[in-house]
């Protein structure tokens, strides 16, 4: 078995931005942090699944943001993973009609110093609502899109991978489909309406 | 914008993302052009973020197979310490006692440590994408009153059992429908034909995403899951399985909810090894 990396926030951070061994940064987050947070999201009502599913949005909303550059490090790792996923459950028990009698309880137990992260938790319901639409393409489709825009591979290497002739059949067929999706992302009421106001 | 337009902005989009300057007039000239532009980064965002989501989903899997299989682990260590106490004492009969009792107790820890890390293994090995679709196919039971004289002749031939002759109505009809689609799709599953069975599914998922329509939608998914698995790819099953079952009202939901899916994070463990 593959030696446990670990890593100080610094190296997660540069880790996670280079984009290296990813898998690798994922897997230490977890093994550090998921359990205190999967018991804070037990202790505010949740399950097992709600906690291990939030701290999966969160691990990801984490990833994008320090992808994005936005991390400033101005709280620690486990300071602002800690906020993400509370931020989340906030959001889910909101969306369960469940929140009102333990906003309270919530605001309670928030930590004084805990990392300001609305402002990246307000996209997080738009990018789960993209997240069903890519999910609505067929196989093929996500395939394509995913190993030419997530794994960065040529179309080469994609023919490599996929069972078509050439790579001018996967170029037309990721035109097809990143086509398609945009279609599903138009006819999206709510997000062509935020789109719309973005483009006021 | 006609599909060649949308081409071009694709083509610039992808070398504006491979960090290359942008070619060709100003989006801002052509405000349909700047909007598509916008749903064009849009959709790449949206399959990088369920790229990443999957990664994450992949890595959180493993990890729980790993726990789940090395739980023997502490039990043992747990047991061999309790057991492993000093016997050391100056009473022979007390040290006698102990050390019988120690004795047995390495054994049973020992034996129940074979047993498990034996079932364990068993387990691991025989564990299989195939395995998994022999333990969960069912064949696929059409609702049609029985007797009616008014079905048409592919119902009729897929209540048969006649496979070939619903492929062969299936290839001929002169206007496709998704139960045309379906029964061909269920079909070739019947005949082994997972890659033919997968895309009259894939056909059926895109057809409803098109036209805003769920007409055997619920169907097309699990069975394309089951065919996935039939065909040995449990990595593309289990995103379309995990959809079934955090869905609540989807007509498989029961069905895929009672599923191991420790056996199946297995199964995907081991063809991503």
């Amino acid at each position: 078995m593959k030696a446990e990396e670990k890593y100080t926030d610094a190296e997660l951070i540069e880790a996670i931005s280079a984009g290296k061994d990813l898998n690798d940064a994922i897997r230490f987050l977890y093994r550090q942090h998921s359990e205190a947070i999967s018991s804070f999201i037990i202790h505010y009502g949740g399950n097992e699944q709600d906690a291990d599913d939030i701290f999966q949005e969160t691990v990801v909303a984490f990833i994008d943001i320090v992808r994005k550059g936005k991390y400033r490090m101005e709280a620690t790792v486990r300071t602002f993973l800690a906020s993400i996923a509370r931020n989340c459950w906030f959001n889910e028990l909101k969306k369960r009609g469940r929140s009102d009698h333990r906003d309270r309880q919530f605001e309670l137990g928030r930590d004084k110093d805990e990392a300001d992260v609305s402002h990246h938790i307000t996209e997080l319901e738009q990018k789960r609502q993209l997240r069903k639409l890519v999910d609505q393409l067929g196989e093929a489709c996500r395939k394509v899109l995913l190993l030419f825009y997530y794994e960065n591979m040529s179309m080469k290497e994609i023919v490599s991978h996929l069972p078509y002739e050439n790579e001018q059949v996967v170029r037309n067929k990721k035109y097809k489909c990143l086509q398609q999706l945009t279609g599903l992302i138009k006819s999206n009421p709510a997000i062509a309406r935020q789109m719309q106001e973005t483009l006021k | 914008m006609t599909p060649e337009q949308t081409h071009i902005l694709i083509d610039r989009l992808d070398e504006s993302l491979s960090g290359n300057p942008a070619t060709g007039p100003s989006l801002e000239q052509n405000p349909e052009a700047s909007q598509e532009w916008q749903y064009l980064h849009m959709a790449v965002d949206a399959i990088r973020d369920a790229g990443l989501y999957e990664q994450v989903s992949a890595v959180r899997a493993a990890l729980k197979a790993e726990q789940e299989g090395t739980r023997v682990v502490p039990f043992a260590e747990t047991s061999g310490s309790a057991s492993g106490a000093t016997v050391e004492t100056s009473e022979p009969t007390g040290a006698v006692v102990r050390s019988i009792y120690r004795r047995y107790s390495l054994r049973a820890a020992a034996l129940i440590l074979v047993i498990t890390s034996s079932a364990f293994l068993y387990k691991y090995l025989s564990i299989s994408s195939q395995s998994l679709y022999d333990r969960y196919y069912s064949s696929f039971e059409l609702n049609t009153a029985r007797g009616a004289g008014d079905e048409q002749p592919i119902v009729k031939a897929y209540d048969a059992k006649d496979w070939t002759t619903v492929l062969s109505l299936a290839g001929t009809a002169k206007s496709r429908d998704n139960q045309t689609d379906f029964l061909a799709g269920m079909a070739d599953l019947e005949l082994k034909r997972y890659d033919d069975a997968i895309t009259h599914f894939e056909e059926i998922i895109a057809v409803n995403t098109h036209a805003g329509t769920d007409f055997y939608q619920d169907e097309a998914e699990y069975y394309l899951a089951i065919s996935w698995l039939a065909r040995g790819n449990v990595n593309e099953a289990m995103p379309i399985l995990e959809k079934i079952r955090a869905d609540a009202h989807h007509q498989y939901h029961e069905k895929v909810a009672k599923m191991s899916f420790f056996d199946l994070r297995l199964a995907q463990y081991k063809e991503n090894k």
